[in-house]
């Protein structure tokens, strides 16, 4: 295969090191079998996939607003556009985000995702997600929504996600994105799971480090 | 040497015939040397609940501190010289969480390609620590001790992280008539001895020693206790050079201990 | 000029002393203990959760091939670029590469030990390239021209006003308060002009996932996150032992590096990352490449009985039980990995004649052993690099004279109980004589710190030989 033979080319040391690994591993490691030969429950099962997700939110320091309908998503975005600095707003480029913004926000000034990646300058984005995440109360971001920089660079990430998006925990969102191949045509994806934070300063926990001090999830139950 | 009985022979070869009341008694050799009394006060006890007391007096070391400093070919004579003279043992008992540990988890390896490989198998799967004995083989908590004072318990990490000792040592000072015991805070954390670290590292020793003292100290106690002697040797000499009120005792010495003592059973200062 | 082992006996008596940072350390850890207790509740079956990343990284480990050449095939074919490279040298010199060939002037880091092990950052300053770390940990330390002190909160060691003070010397502008969150915004202001100026961002991998074809990476700052989103060109280096085999994997394991890291039930950002930005995407780095360190690893492969070294994932649990660490500190093992998992790997990536010191420096206690999140049999493995020192021959002349001496006396006792009566007796004498602690005590360095061992006028033997006849 061409790109191997270019990698042997420019990289010698690949085939040495997979030597030395082949030959290393010829030495089989001896395993003392598992007393009991079963899959344990290592995570208590998630019953009540919404009561956990908003409970977990609570612990992230994330903000989790229901809302019946999409008139009511727009009214919350408002409001927490309206708590805001002036300043341009960077949305993920789908159609039911342009709705709800033009609903929330008319005035305000929108660079779409289409047009290239959020200035620094933005004081808040607003994407969808690929799903929710009730075990930690994450959100799961992918390069479609909106790229990288979306749920980064502006102090507040607005998340609009609806209620059937909702799993209840790691293994289900890891396996669907398995197997739906998420990753094959997407280069980016993000498990987040509460606004930036640090606690290098005598464990002392510092919310709002580099990344958004505010996240916040717009859940639509209908 | 005594002639062994016929019973007794035979009970060796099947385990499961241990001879009813007889135990071999395994005496570290620091103890042997430097705190006799709590090979005393260990026969006392187990005397006490009646069990025969047998000495090998042939024994001397189980092997540990070369083994422990990485010198593993001058560790395994002296672990086969101890098979050989435990061979005949229907049970060892022994007051060092450690060198039970040296016997049970280390014989196995550091015999593996012996000639003596099977015995040594043998002679570790019948070897306890003191309160394990008690409490899993002779089934008893209650060994009729008296010892009515402030105690609190350090957890020495050979029998809790490699015996797996956590609860027995507990459940036998609960039984000590009048005993206060006292928890202390971070009762797992290591004392610092660990064998030649306590002399190759004598800086980071007296250390993690001194905080460990600091812990007893804010208990208020006024004996700490050990299923290790050598834990109990460092921090005596710990407590001894700041002068502290509290004193160390092996568990052995506090259950040998019945009705009120005459003087205090503290390990003599020199 | 000396060696690593003096070094550390310096520092550690220089720390074993110093009570202000024990009390520092101390009071990390007890917050640590208590996050880390809560994060334990959160998972119902702590030890199951051990066993299957146990489990997980022992098959990673031994099919370590077959999983690389996946990871590196899906990388590929995204337009990501995959180097093995066999040591330090080799990695810096094709990052370096990479920068000059892209007129690359500076760069942000997120954190990564691995390079620190290959030096890295010196390396792209000697080619005259401005590196900034970015984890605020490690732009404290970096500031103040030291290593960091712990693998996952690298300026524990530091308080409050010590950082003000530091970002007031280093900063040059006027730091009007010592709290946390001022600090903090500090750092994010200065920072922020590097993420959005630098041209390269070089980050590390917790893991590697071999059938999706990603590098994983947990944080909780965003940090990491702007290094991998803002410049043209992503770096990343690891370790080529950081590999997993499935996605789904990252069930367990990030949940537990979490909890055994930092308490967290799951870190902030759990990022994957598989290539350069894809066409369609809003943004992302045009370059991606990812720097596979071998750097001794394969070597500890092939050691069948130490193999398991390589599941380690870097949590930091061990660091934080270890009572060595707490009473002398991460700087004092002088390496790039300290506490347990240093002292055991060490010795394969950097010597056994200068590292083997570390594999003493330890109690044996085995509290490291009790939570590491993969089971890592860690304190078996420092007796194994003492009995390995010991028959590769390195250790000193006069030990080896004195266990050669011991055993002739365990192996006879009649000169066993000889040799003991006689040592109590002499020293009964010498301190009669007011000699304990003097240059010729055989147990001065006992006496320094402790009150003398009792010194019985007879042995438990001799006792029970005296008293045979009455029983």
């Amino acid at each position: 295969m061409p790109s191997t033979d270019k990698a042997q080319i420019d990289n010698p040391s690949r085939d040495q090191i997979l030597q030395r690994i082949r030959t290393g591993l010829r030495t089989a490691v001896k395993v003392e079998e598992p007393a009991v030969a079963f899959d344990p429950v290592i995570f208590e099962p998630v019953n009540n996939p919404l009561e956990r997700f908003q409970q977990e939110c609570v612990a992230n320091l994330m903000e989790c607003a229901l809302t019946a309908d999409s008139a009511a998503s727009a009214r919350h975005l408002a409001e927490v556009l309206q708590s805001l600095a002036e300043g341009e707003l960077f949305v993920e480029d789908d159609p039911a985000l342009r709705r709800l913004v033009d609903l929330a926000a008319p005035g305000r000034t929108i660079r779409w995702s289409t047009q290239g990646a959020p200035a620094e300058t933005s004081q808040a984005t607003v994407t969808l997600a690929q799903a929710l995440i009730a075990q930690t109360g994450s959100i799961l971001v992918t390069a479609s929504c909106g790229g990288r920089g979306a749920s980064v660079i502006a102090p507040c990430h607005i998340v609009y996600a609806k209620i059937v998006q909702l799993v209840p925990d790691l293994t289900t969102a890891l396996s669907r994105a398995s197997q739906e191949r998420l990753l094959d045509h997407n280069s980016f994806a993000c498990v987040i799971s509460g606004s930036s934070r640090t606690a290098d300063i005598e464990k002392i926990l510092v919310q709002g480090a580099h990344g958004p001090r505010r996240l916040v999830v717009i859940l639509q139950t209908d | 040497m005594r002639v062994l009985s016929a019973l007794e022979h035979t009970s060796i070869a099947h385990e499961s015939w241990i001879v009813k009341g007889k135990v071999s008694l395994f005496v570290p050799c620091f103890v042997d040397q430097l705190l006799p009394e709590v090979a005393v006060d260990t026969v006392k006890v187990l005397r006490r609940i009646g069990y025969e007391v047998d000495y090998p007096e042939d024994q001397t070391c189980c092997g540990q501190p070369a083994f422990n400093t990485g010198y593993w070919n001058e560790a395994r004579p002296c672990a086969e010289r101890f098979v050989r003279v435990f061979k005949h043992a229907a049970v060892i008992v022994c007051p060092s969480g450690s060198c039970v540990t040296m016997v049970r988890t280390f014989y196995p390896e550091l015999l593996a390609k012996s000639a003596l490989r099977e015995d040594a198998l043998a002679v570790s799967s019948r070897t306890y620590e003191l309160s394990e004995f008690l409490v899993k083989v002779a089934a008893v908590t209650q060994v009729g001790a008296t010892f009515p004072h402030a105690v609190t318990y350090h957890a020495s990490c050979h029998g809790l992280r490699e015996l797996h000792l956590r609860d027995e040592p507990l459940q036998l000072l609960r039984q000590v008539n009048g005993l206060k015991l006292i928890e202390m805070t971070r009762s797992e954390e290591c004392c610092g001895f660990g064998g030649t670290f306590a002399a190759k590292f004598a800086d980071i020793s007296a250390a993690m020693g001194t905080s460990k003292a600091e812990n007893v100290a804010a208990t208020g106690a006024e004996y700490v206790t050990a299923i290790d002697p050598s834990c109990l040797l460092h921090l005596q000499g710990i407590l001894g050079k700041r002068n502290a009120a509290t004193r160390t005792i092996h568990l052995a010495s506090i259950l040998a201990q019945e009705d009120l003592p005459q003087k205090s059973p503290a390990q003599e200062r020199p | 000029m000396s060696t690593a082992a003096q070094r550390f006996l310096q520092d550690a008596a220089v720390k074993s002393a110093d009570l202000m940072h024990r009390e520092v350390i101390r009071r990390g850890m007890d917050s640590y203990d208590a996050a880390h207790l809560k994060g334990r509740a959160r998972i119902k079956d702590w030890e199951a959760a051990r066993q299957k990343c146990q489990e997980i990284k022992r098959e990673a480990i031994n099919h370590l091939d077959r999983y690389l050449l996946q990871f590196e095939e899906r990388v590929v074919a995204r337009g990501g670029h995959v180097f093995w490279a066999a040591n330090s040298e080799e990695a810096c010199t094709y990052i370096k590469n990479l920068a000059t060939r892209l007129n690359v002037r500076t760069v942000v880091k997120s954190k990564s030990m691995v390079t620190e092990e290959i030096h890295l950052g010196a390396a792209l300053e000697k080619a005259g390239i401005k590196v900034w770390e970015t984890d605020f940990g490690e732009f404290i330390v970096q500031l103040r021209e030291e290593g960091p002190y712990h693998i996952v909160t690298p300026a524990m060691h530091l308080l409050r006003g010590q950082i003000a003070a530091l970002f007031q010397e280093k900063l040059g502008q006027k730091i009007e308060s010592d709290d946390p969150a001022y600090l903090m915004a500090v750092a994010r202001r200065v920072l922020r002009q590097a993420f959005f100026s630098a041209e390269m961002g070089i980050s590390g991998a917790n893991f590697l996932v071999a059938d999706a074809g990603v590098i994983a990476i947990s944080t909780n700052e965003g940090n990491g996150r702007l290094c991998t989103s803002v410049p043209r060109i992503h770096v990343v280096v690891t370790g080529i032992e950081k590999v997993i085999p499935r996605l789904e994997d990252l069930a367990v394991l990030w949940p537990v590096l979490a909890t055994s890291g930092t308490g967290q039930g799951i870190t902030t950002y759990s990022t994957l990352i598989g290539g350069p930005r894809q066409p369609g995407e809003a943004d992302g780095p045009e370059e991606f490449h990812v720097v596979l360190v071998d750097n001794g690893r394969s070597q500890l492969l092939a050691d069948a009985e130490q193999r398991e070294v390589l599941h380690c994932i870097r949590c930091g649990a061990c660091l934080n039980i270890c009572p060595v660490f707490r009473h002398v500190g991460g700087h004092t093992y002088g390496t790039t990995y300290p506490g347990p998992i240093g002292s055991v790997l060490t010795p394969h990536l950097n010597g056994i004649k200068e590292f083997k010191h570390l594999s003493y420096a330890s109690s044996l206690c085995g509290a490291c052993t009790s939570v590491c999140p993969v089971k890592i049999d860690l304190h078996h493995h420092l007796l194994q690099n003492r009995r390995n020192a010991t028959e590769a021959g390195v250790t000193k002349p006069s030990e080896r004279l004195m266990f050669r001496a011991w055993r002739h006396a365990m192996l006879h006792p009649g000169i066993y109980a000889a040799g003991g009566w006689l040592m109590r007796k002499s020293l009964r004498i010498a301190y009669g004589l007011g000699l304990a602690g003097s240059v010729l005590d055989p147990m001065r360095v006992w006496n320094r710190y402790r009150s003398p061992v009792p010194l019985p006028a007879e042995s438990f033997r001799a006792r029970w030989r005296r008293n045979r006849a009455v029983n």
